[in-house]
């Protein structure tokens, strides 16, 4: 497939995306809808911080600047892996669009990966409001001091973090969209499930070393533990801090999950192609 | 209603029921998604109050509202959203042509989604106490037991009002659901007690309009920190009086809602 013609294809694919998720509402209230969520994900984490630490006696700004920037930025592993796995259920039964999409000439995934990236944007609206109502909360509003120096943000760092972590979350997405084509009774549990390991073993708002032994190996082996370690460094610059090892480690996972979530995607089209699935309408 | 029409209505309520328990048990994998998932979420909080070293009955706080949130859902996705998808489906048109009232489909709706969240809150529960050796000091369980079935009638009254506005929804009802989610579960303190001093009075009085925050207080109360029903006997009126005011709201909402929607012609519209 020609370059411009892929082109082309996520070109259009953000567009429909765009309008798919955003003119069921005028612009307010779903600017207020993407805000509400994610601020209420987070204040429901601030202050399990903050009431445990005061009932222990021990509060840490260090550990609060954690869960404040690992909270906000899995904005993204959970808006592009709950697009991704509804995609493939809402385009063939609910709007029954998959097929004509499947018959064009353009690709299916890129379109996909059209998709993905109306969510990547819709994340990075929902992160930046998350980010600024957070501070004025808890900061302005608290009182509580968060370690972050707004002006001195390695920006370079933070985008080359982000930029391997949303390929890494769309990789995995493609497996969701694998298997929704094969089945129509998962695509509401699965980004829950996925989102849900991520987020426990993931390091998002707590530090990896208070789970069990097999649970840091876990965590040692995710994407997302490196992605949010990456993201947190180019905001608190923690001394001691092995960046390069880091980025190192995040790039081959992505690279690893980027291979199997595409082979199985292409693997399940084969098979749902084979079995007549592509148009099958099932109503769960 | 005379008698007739009542035994009509009953027939209605255990025909929804059936459905609902048929229907929510049938495939393995959502039973199993239903108890895993909010023993996930649940952890990952729990293991957030062991970093700050928060006392354990923090995690008994969090496993029951990770508990009573399986209810929360109930209600909001297989009660409130529920006309919403009869519409898309193309039932919805059938209920209201059907003789009977509409107050007794959601009743059936709400029984059997009742029994099938029971099902899976009583695994979530267990599961959360075991994994995480939570200290239970419950002496009166029968006090726990009214405050849990308050909380819920009040819970499915709600649900029974919510339905009325999602009938007529589009696109926005799955939306709305999506918004009532975490911004309830910060509110009514599903993880942590409102009732801490580190929460915001403006934040308190917020909570006090969502019956869960009374039931989840009166719950963790009774069955964590080992009181009676002279301590909890507010949140008990409390529930009392949002049951009483909830259900002949969520009738007259219904009744208004539907008449709106024949007006508008939206009752059958899909894909809005």
């Amino acid at each position: 497939m020609a370059v411009g013609a892929i082109l082309r294809t996520v070109k259009q694919a953000v567009w429909v995306g765009w309008k798919v998720e955003t003119n069921w509402a005028d612009p307010l209230v779903f600017a207020i809808y993407y805000l509400i969520r994610p601020v209420a994900g987070l204040l429901i984490v601030g202050f399990i911080f903050l009431i445990g630490s005061a009932v222990s006696g021990i509060v840490d700004p260090g550990l609060f600047a954690f869960l404040f920037i690992g909270n906000t930025f899995f904005i993204y592993a959970v808006q592009v892996m709950m697009l991704m796995s509804m995609l493939i259920h809402e385009d063939r039964a609910h709007y029954e669009v998959l097929k004509h999409i499947y018959l064009t000439p353009g690709s299916l995934q890129w379109y996909i990966v059209g998709r993905a990236l109306n969510g990547v944007m819709n994340a990075s609206v929902s992160l930046l409001l998350t980010l600024g109502l957070g501070v004025a909360v808890f900061q302005y509003g608290m009182g509580i001091p968060i370690p972050i120096d707004w002006l001195s943000i390695d920006f370079g760092v933070l985008s080359l973090g982000l930029l391997v972590g949303v390929v890494c979350f769309m990789a995995i997405g493609f497996i969701l969209c694998g298997i929704n084509i094969m089945t129509s009774k998962v695509q509401f549990m699965l980004p829950e499930y996925v989102s849900g390991i991520l987020y426990l073993f993931g390091g998002v708002v707590f530090l990896p070393e208070i789970l069990p032994l097999w649970g840091q190996y876990i965590s040692n082996a995710l994407p997302v533990t490196y992605f949010l370690r990456i993201v947190r460094f180019s905001f608190l610059h923690q001394a001691g801090f092995d960046m390069h090892t880091n980025l190192l480690y995040l790039t081959v996972t992505t690279i690893l999950t980027a291979f199997a979530g595409l082979a199985f995607f292409r693997v399940a089209m084969f098979k749902a192609r084979r079995d007549g699935l592509i148009d099958k309408k099932e109503e769960y | 209603m005379n008698r007739e029409e009542l035994i009509h209505n009953l027939k209605a309520v255990y025909a929804r029921l059936w459905v609902r328990i048929k229907g929510g048990n049938r495939e393995p994998e959502w039973l199993a998604a239903e108890v895993v998932i909010p023993v996930i979420t649940l952890s990952a909080y729990v293991f957030l109050y062991k970093m700050v070293k928060a006392p354990p009955e923090y995690a008994g706080f969090v496993i029951i509202g990770g508990t009573m949130m399986a209810f929360w859902s109930n209600v909001l996705w297989n009660m409130s959203a529920q006309f919403y998808w009869e519409k898309e489906t193309g039932n919805l048109e059938v209920y209201l042509v059907a003789p009977i009232s509409r107050m007794a489909i959601l009743l059936g709706m709400a029984l059997g989604g009742f029994v099938n969240t029971a099902l899976r809150a009583t695994a979530v529960f267990v599961a959360g106490i075991l994994i995480f050796q939570v200290p239970i000091a419950l002496y009166e369980p029968l006090t726990a037991l009214l405050i849990f079935f308050l909380t819920i009638g009040a819970l499915y009254a709600l649900g029974m009002m919510f339905a009325s506005l999602f009938m007529l929804y589009g696109r926005e009802a799955w939306h709305t659901a999506n918004l009532l989610q975490e911004p309830i579960q910060f509110l009514s303190g599903t993880y942590y007690p409102t009732t801490s001093q580190v929460v915001p009075q403006t934040i308190q009085l917020l909570s006090s309009l969502i019956p869960l925050t009374f039931g989840l207080d009166g719950i963790r109360r009774v069955a964590i920190l080992g009181q009676g029903i002279g301590d909890v006997w507010l949140n008990i009126v409390a529930l009392v009086i949002f049951v009483l005011v909830l259900l002949p709201l969520a009738r007259f909402a219904l009744g208004f809602m539907e008449n709106l929607g024949k007006k508008e012609g939206r009752l059958t519209l899909r894909w809005q």
